[in-house]
C-alpha cells in the first residue's frame, strides 16, 4: 500500500523524487486541486470510499496511510 | 492548442494540461492571447427553482457578451447545459427544464450568425450515464464538481473525438463483406431468396444496418463492397431480391471475387484514389478482420457484432468512432456520385488514343471562384483532408481563413464540372502577398491537366493585379510525394532545396509561359 500511494504522490504532484515525508507543505501541486486529483485516484486504486471528514484532514502521505489502513483490511 | 475554458464549476481535470480557466462564473477576464476558447456552463443546484431560472437566464447574457469580446477568428466552443439533477417537487415545474431549453437553443441560434462558433451537445456524454454516476453529492460539496470526477477518462475521450470533429478529421469510405454482414446467411448456398433481409428478423435486423449505412452514404462516406461470392450471384440479388435497401448504384466501387481482401482493398484504394488511412474495413469474419489488419493496419477494422440485433450499436460507434464530423458540405452529399462518375471517366479514356482530344471530349468547365463566406467552410475542409495533391500541407479552420481574408490574402477555390458530373468545389489556392501559402487539388478531379490550367489562370491574374515574381514552397510529408516536382514541371526556377526535402521557388512572372490549352473553359465568378 505505501508504495502505491507513493507512485500516486509522485505521478499527481509531477514530483522527481518521493518520499515517505512527503506532505501539503513540502508539495507545491498539492493545492486544492491536487487534493481532488488525489482522492479520485486514492478511492479508484484501493476500491475505498473516503469521508470528506477525512478528505479534510488528509494533509500527508503518513494522513493518507493512517486513514487508508482503518478502510482496508 | 491552449483553450481558455469559462466555467461556473471546478471542470479542470477534464481538460488537457495546456488548458486555462475563468475563475468559478467569472467572466471579467478574457485572455486576448488563448488560442480558442471553450463554454461550459453547468446547470445551478438546487431547490430554488426561480433562482435557478434567473441563474440560467443569467449565464445566456454573460455568454453572449464574452462571444461579443472574442476575436471572431477564434474558435468558441460552447457545451450545452444538461439538468442532470432535476428535482422539481411538482409534476408540472417545468420552469426550470424550460430555462435550460431556451439557454440551449438560444447556443444554436448564435453559432448561425458566429461561424467561429461550434455548439456541442453535452447529453451525448451525459446520457450514458444514469444519474448516480453522473454527480457524486461529495465532491459538489467538497469540491464543487457539477459531475463525478471519476468520469474524468470517459470525458477526455469524448472530448478529444470533439475536437476532432470540429477539424473534420475522419475516414472516408467503409468496406463492407456481404454474406452475414449486410444479410444474414450465404448466397451461394441459401440462394436469392434464401438470405436473411427485410420481413422478420435476423432479416429486420439486417434491414435496419443497410438503411442506416444507406443515410451514412448520403452524408459524404463513400461505400465499397469487398466480398466473395460470384459477382453473378449478386448483382440478380441486388436487381430481384425486393428487401435489398443498398444496391449496386450506392456502391462506388466492389470486389466481388476470390482474390485475398488485402489486394481488393488495396485495388479499391487506388481506384478510388483515396488513402488506405481513410478506409474502415466491415466484416463478420474474424480471419479476414485479422488479415487486414496484419496486411493493411493503416485500414480501421472494428469488431463485428456476433449477434445481428446488436448490428444498431455496432453501427453508432462505428459513426462516432470513424465518421462523426461537426457539419456536413453540399460537396459531401455529392461524393457517391461524384466517385462514380470518375468510373466513367476512366473508362471514356480508353477508347481514345491522344490525351488532348479525349480532355476536348470531357467539354471541362473550370470555375474560379474568390473565397465567400458560402465557401470558405469547403475550403477549410479540403486544407484539413487534402493530403496528397497538396504543396504545403498547411490545415486552417474556417477563422483562419477569414483572419487571411482580412489580412488581404488573395484566395480561390476552384470547381471543376465535365460531361460526366460537376465535382463541385475541389481546390483552392492561397496566395499572401506575392507567395503562394497553399496550393491543392482533391485527387477526384487529378489527371486531366486541371492542376496546370489552374495555377496558369492564377499566375496570369496575380501578373495582372501587378505581381512580378510569385513565391512559392513544397513541404514534403509522408504522402504528397506525387507533387514534390509540380512547381518545377510549371516551368518554377528551384531557388533554394533544403535539406528536410523542401523546396522555394520564384517565378519571374514577365517571362512565364501562362496560355492555357483551349479545351478548358475557364469561368471567373
Amino acid at each position: 500500500m505505501e508504495e502505491k500511494v507513493l507512485e500516486i504522490l509522485k505521478d499527481l504532484f509531477e514530483l522527481d523524487a518521493v518520499d515517505e515525508t512527503c506532505s501539503q507543505e513540502t508539495c507545491e501541486k498539492w493545492d486544492s486541486m491536487g487534493q481532488l486529483n488525489l482522492v479520485v485516484e486514492l478511492e479508484s486504486e484501493f476500491d475505498v470510499t473516503l469521508e470528506p471528514e477525512e478528505i479534510g484532514e488528509m494533509k500527508s502521505f503518513n494522513d493518507i496511510i493512517r486513514i487508508l489502513k482503518t478502510k482496508v483490511a | 492548442m491552449s483553450l481558455f475554458v469559462f466555467r461556473n464549476n471546478t471542470v479542470e481535470r477534464f481538460f488537457p494540461k495546456d488548458y486555462t480557466f475563468s475563475g468559478y462564473d467569472d467572466i471579467s477576464f478574457i485572455p486576448a492571447d488563448a488560442s480558442g476558447y471553450v463554454w461550459f456552463y453547468q446547470a445551478p443546484i438546487g431547490y430554488n427553482r426561480e433562482a435557478s431560472v434567473e441563474e440560467i437566464q443569467g449565464y445566456q447574457q454573460k455568454f453572449d457578451f464574452v462571444l461579443a469580446q472574442i476575436d471572431s477568428n477564434k474558435t468558441v466552443i460552447a457545451l450545452t447545459m444538461e439538468d442532470i439533477y432535476a428535482a422539481p417537487f411538482t409534476e408540472d415545474d417545468y420552469a426550470v427544464r424550460g430555462a435550460i431549453e431556451q439557454y440551449n437553443a438560444a447556443l444554436f441560434e448564435a453559432e448561425k450568425v458566429n461561424t467561429n462558433l461550434k455548439v456541442i451537445d453535452y447529453s451525448e456524454f451525459t446520457r450514458n450515464y444514469p444519474v448516480a454516476d453522473l454527480f457524486d453529492w461529495k465532491f459538489y460539496f467538497i469540491s464543487q464538481m457539477g459531475i463525478n470526477p471519476k468520469l474524468t477518462k470517459d470525458f477526455q475521450a469524448w472530448w478529444n473525438r470533439k475536437l476532432e470533429s470540429i477539424a473534420l478529421k475522419r475516414k472516408k469510405c467503409i468496406v463492407l463483406d456481404l454474406d452475414n454482414t449486410l444479410w444474414g446467411g450465404v448466397l451461394g448456398e441459401d440462394g436469392i431468396s434464401g438470405i436473411k433481409i427485410g420481413g422478420d428478423y435476423p432479416g429486420k435486423a439486417f434491414a435496419f444496418f443497410q438503411k442506416s449505412l444507406l443515410q451514412l452514404s448520403k452524408a459524404g462516406v463513400i461505400l465499397t463492397i469487398c466480398s466473395k461470392n460470384n459477382e453473378a450471384d449478386v448483382l440478380e440479388a441486388w436487381e430481384k431480391n425486393p428487401f435489398m435497401v443498398l444496391k449496386k448504384e450506392h456502391f462506388a466501387a466492389y470486389r466481388i471475387n476470390w482474390t485475398d481482401k488485402a489486394t481488393n482493398i488495396k485495388e479499391l484504394a487506388e481506384e478510388l484514389n483515396i488513402g488506405l488511412d481513410s478506409f474502415v474495413f466491415v466484416d463478420d469474419n474474424p480471419t479476414e478482420r485479422e488479415l487486414i489488419k496484419q496486411m493493411l493496419p493503416m485500414v480501421s477494422v472494428p469488431e463485428f457484432p456476433v449477434q445481428p440485433n446488436e448490428l444498431p450499436v455496432f453501427f453508432k460507434q462505428l459513426v462516432n468512432s470513424y465518421f462523426k464530423v461537426y457539419s456536413i458540405t453540399e460537396e459531401d452529399k455529392k461524393k457517391t456520385e461524384q466517385y462514380k462518375a470518375n468510373a466513367a471517366r476512366a473508362q471514356a479514356q480508353n477508347s481514345f488514343t491522344d490525351f488532348g482530344a479525349f480532355l476536348e471530349s470531357l467539354d471541362i468547365q473550370i470555375t474560379i471562384e474568390a473565397a465567400n463566406e458560402f465557401n470558405i467552410p469547403r475550403i477549410a475542409q479540403m486544407t484539413q483532408k487534402t493530403n496528397q495533391f497538396n504543396l504545403t500541407t498547411k490545415r486552417y479552420t474556417d477563422a483562419d481563413v477569414k483572419g487571411f481574408l482580412a489580412n488581404g490574402w488573395k484566395i480561390w477555390c476552384i470547381s471543376v464540372a465535365d460531361r460526366f458530373g460537376d465535382n463541385g468545389i475541389t481546390g483552392c489556392i492561397m496566395v499572401n502577398g506575392d507567395t503562394i501559402d497553399t496550393f491543392l487539388l482533391s485527387c477526384r478531379i487529378l489527371g486531366k491537366g486541371i492542376e496546370k490550367a489552374f495555377i496558369k489562370k492564377i499566375l496570369a491574374m496575380l501578373k495582372e493585379s501587378g505581381v512580378e515574381t510569385v513565391k512559392a514552397t513544397y513541404l514534403p510529408t509522408a504522402k504528397n510525394a506525387q507533387v514534390a516536382d509540380f512547381y518545377d514541371r510549371c516551368g518554377f526556377p528551384c531557388v533554394a532545396e533544403n535539406a528536410d526535402g523542401s523546396k522555394e521557388y520564384a517565378l519571374d512572372l514577365k517571362s512565364a509561359e501562362l496560355e492555357i490549352e483551349k479545351y478548358y473553359h475557364i469561368n471567373l465568378k
